[in-house]
């Protein structure tokens, strides 16, 4: 008995310092974000109770509900095309290759680098006369050749495939060694046919496509709530460039772990890369799934950073967040602050996260993770 | 080697092995060239922004990679002009005494009459805001160009195929000198207009632009020194933003704050988190249920509820009662906003520290401790002597977390540091850089120093990429 409250005492004396800054920074603050929301409160005068006044109002307040829609659409978009794509690559790098440290290493520069400096270099991407616009540019200009290429390719790929089946040997359409073949051909093949002059890039006039001082929308015209405009869509391909490798390494881990024999014994059986792909490989990393797209709805829904560092480069109805929303209110620079208006787009933010982890977490349960 | 551990086969089984080997290479092959893709698609940006960043002009159209200053030929001609400016090969300069030669060359297409270009040295401002301000000397009021000279022509035909234009090439020399006594200057200007039709070939150094429609070739700094022409928005980021108080290069002072803030969240936090999760992981005690469900809680509020209150707990020094601060306890009586100090105490609640070490210190036996307890020592000895001692690997990957987590954090000096400009951290300083100088295009400082700022936690990653690797099974992705 003695020894337990002597390590009560003991425990307490070293959570000391951590439970005061709990309690100041994190209980206070909450209690006090709470109370804000519920008053009038403006920094210099005394608070005044109002009730939901401030949460009502949220949903008449035009900068409110376009940072609603950013955020949302944010969140979705981001979470479901960058969990997609890590998946796709996990899986076509899911080899057991040498030297794969030092590309890990490479695939991990952007998300280690900090989100002023990657936020820096895509605002300079995206200029006007940036590289963006630039890789576009040349995108189009070598169309023709582009095309040639992989039409070229796919008929040699063909051609073999059927030549070593009617040789009896098992040959599948994507088989990589004919492939190889095929691309080094179809490579040969465009260089002879641009030195003849039988092909070459077009004229294209330079795009000047405008990615942030833009009010412009994609799809253009579309309704309110599902219009993405475009300096949020810049945002939307860097986040989407920098998530990508963190979750794909996390993929990769998961299926190291698959047993090879499932893809052995479904290839036996017949199945097809794609149909190994959504029957072996995708229900194998559900669990990973879910911790993906827990992490990255939350990272999506709370996004400042970018937002903040964009600043003037593009207009704040564009690019405006939940998370900004509530800081614009606190310091609206020459405006009085409206420090209750903030704390309840504060708590909205807060309880949409909550919603969110907590229906992924019911779903994880009645799926039996 | 296959086909040697396996027993006697016919003809056909032999060539189906081999078949079959030769698509294990070639998946191998091409697996590598997806990973060599994909390095690129992710390193690209920085590499590329790194590259860009030695341009005179990082937005000059169309983007390149092949770039004047990673040409060796003008490596040698910046150092030796460097040398005949200011007698330093490094980063040049303009001083009393320069006797600087050059030679300008053109392209001049038969039938065209040739005119003697101008040769000036403009009083053109260096860059945007305070760079401008604080250039007060101008090598245009020291500098004469003397002895403008015509070498000897050189018959020479343009482009190729059908399109050939015969002509031949000019070329001028001339020298600009530094006349009679005066302060050194920092760089030397120089535009040399030609007529129209007068296409530029080459120069002693490479051309920074062209203006009027190719007729002015324009030069930011003809005396730049090998450093001062390869790094020159490097150079730029250090001397050309000042402090207009103190006239202290601000990107130093940024780089001292990061630094500082570094170091003492990194004390702060091990000290912190190691106590409490010692306490959580090993001590029985009322409450510690609750306790852990707090750690695991306050990671989930996001930071927009807490800044709130925590941005007016700083302002009000912490704890006000009557007259007396807490704040005042470290020399902040007015409030602890834009001070490191009140950054580092904002910061120094981190749940996600707590959490991993007491991850870590439920992974050691308990049995080590044992011995101790017999021996009677007290729960600090245990902590300290016995079990801090094995938690070096622990405190090692914590260090270099939190060092990363310090050095790009973004939120939390942006609300806390925002005036002076000698009070902020690289990030927020470096957004400082985007509001003056991204305005007026002038991205070759923007990009210089967000480099310098991600090369740190590049090193540290190179280094230490086991723990940053631990880290994401840790704390999950990053946004």
């Amino acid at each position: 008995m003695r020894t337990k409250r002597a390590d009560t005492v003991a425990a307490y004396l070293f959570l000391l310092p951590f439970l005061t800054l709990l309690t100041i920074f994190f209980l206070y603050a909450t209690v006090r974000a709470v109370y804000f929301s519920f008053t009038d409160y403006d920094l210099f005068r005394e608070p005044n109770w109002v009730g939901f006044r401030n949460y009502l109002a949220l949903f008449q307040d035009a900068l409110f509900l376009s940072a609603l829609r950013n955020s949302v659409l944010f969140a979705l978009i981001v979470t479901a095309i960058q969990t997609f794509l890590a998946l796709v690559m996990a899986a076509v790098l899911n080899q057991k290759v040498r030297g794969i440290g030092f590309f890990r290493a490479a695939f991990y520069m952007p998300s280690i680098t900090s989100s002023v400096v990657i936020t820096l270099i895509f605002l300079w991407m995206f200029q006007r006369r940036g590289l963006i616009n630039y890789l576009n540019e040349s995108l189009q200009r070598w169309l023709p050749i582009l095309v040639a290429f992989v039409l070229i390719a796919l008929v040699l790929q063909v051609l073999q495939v059927l030549w070593e089946r009617s040789r009896a040997l098992p040959a599948r359409w994507t088989d990589p060694a004919l492939l190889v073949v095929s691309l080094l051909l179809a490579g040969a093949a465009i260089w002879l046919l641009t030195t003849l002059g039988m092909l070459s890039p077009r004229d294209v006039a330079p795009v000047d496509f405008i990615w942030l001082q833009t009010r412009d929308t994609i799809p253009a015209g579309a309704p309110f709530w599902l219009s993405v405009p475009i300096p949020l869509a810049a945002i939307m391909i860097q986040n989407i460039f920098t998530t990508i490798p963190t979750f794909m390494l996390m993929y990769l881990a998961a299926l190291q772990d698959v047993p090879k024999s499932h893809y052995e014994a479904a290839s036996i059986d017949g199945a097809t890369a794609t149909q190994q792909f959504f029957r072996i490989t995708i229900p194998s990393v559900a669990p990973v799934t879910f911790l993906v797209l827990t992490l990255s709805m939350i990272g999506t829904l709370q996004m400042f950073d970018q937002v903040a560092i964009f600043g003037d480069a593009a207009p704040l109805r564009s690019v405006v967040t939940l998370a900004y929303f509530v800081y614009n209110r606190m310091f609206p620079g020459a405006q009085t602050p409206e420090v209750g208006f903030a704390a309840a787009g504060a708590m909205f933010l807060a309880l949409l996260t909550l919603a969110v982890v907590l229906l992924q977490r019911r779903l994880v349960r009645s799926e039996g993770y | 080697m296959r086909a040697a551990t396996v027993a006697p086969t016919t003809a056909e089984q032999r060539a189906f092995e081999h078949w079959q080997a030769r698509r294990r290479w070639a998946r191998a092959g091409l697996v590598y060239a997806l990973m060599l893709g994909f390095a690129i698609i992710f390193v690209g940006p920085l590499l590329f922004a790194t590259i860009s960043s030695l341009r005179t002009d990082p937005l000059a159209y169309p983007p390149t990679l092949a770039i004047p200053q990673l040409q060796p030929g003008n490596w040698t001609a910046a150092a030796r002009l460097g040398q005949a400016g200011a007698r330093d090969r490094w980063f040049g300069g303009f001083a009393p005494g320069a006797v600087v030669p050059f030679e300008i060359a053109y392209f001049v297409p038969d039938g065209i009459e040739v005119i003697e270009p101008e040769v000036v040295v403009p009083r053109r401002r260096p860059g945007a805001g305070l760079g401008a301000v604080l250039a007060i000397e101008f090598a245009a009021d020291y500098a004469e160009v003397y002895d403008l000279r015509r070498l000897p022509d050189v018959p020479m035909t343009v482009g190729d195929g059908d399109l050939t234009i015969s002509g031949r090439r000019v070329a001028y020399a001339f020298e600009v000198r530094y006349l009679g006594e005066g302060p050194e200057i920092d760089r030397l200007p120089l535009d040399v207009t030609a007529t129209v039709g007068m296409r530029y070939l080459e120069s002693t150094l490479t051309a920074s632009r062209l203006e009027r429609r190719g007729r002015t070739a324009s030069f930011d700094n003809i005396t730049p020194g090998v450093l001062g022409y390869v790094l020159r928005n490097y150079v730029r980021t250090f001397n050309e933003v000042r402090s207009p108080a103190t006239l202290q290069s601000l990107f130093l002072v940024w780089i001292g704050n990061s630094f500082t803030f570094a170091f003492f969240r990194i004390v702060v936090t091990l000290a912190i988190a190691s106590m409490a999760g010692y306490a959580l992981a090993r001590l029985r005690f009322r409450g510690r249920g609750l306790i852990f469900m707090l750690v695991l809680f306050s990671q989930m509020v996001p930071l927009q509820v807490l800044f709130i209150s925590n941005y007016l707990v700083l302002r009000d020094g912490i704890v006000t009662v009557g007259d007396f601060t807490l704040s005042s306890l470290w020399g902040y009586p007015g409030g602890m906003l834009n001070s490191l100090t009140g950054l580092i105490f904002v910061t120094a609640l981190n749940a996600g520290a707590v959490f991993i070490m007491k991850q870590f210190f439920e992974s050691i036996p308990r049995e080590v401790e044992e011995a101790a307890m017999i021996d009677g020592a007290s729960h600090w000895r245990r902590y300290w002597s016995v079990v801090m001692p094995m938690a070096r690997p622990a405190l090692g990957a914590l260090t270099i977390l939190t060092f990363q987590g310090a050095w790009n954090d973004f939120f939390w000096p942006f609300i806390v540091l925002t005036s002076p400009e000698t009070i902020k951290t690289l990030p927020i300083g470096l957004l400082s850089f985007r509001n003056t100088y991204g305005a007026v295009g002038d991205w070759g400082l923007i990009l210089a120093g967000a480099v310098m700022s991600a090369i740190p936690v590049i090193i540290l990653f190179i280094v230490f990429q086991r723990y940053f690797l631990e880290g994401v099974s840790f704390g999950g992705g990053k946004e």
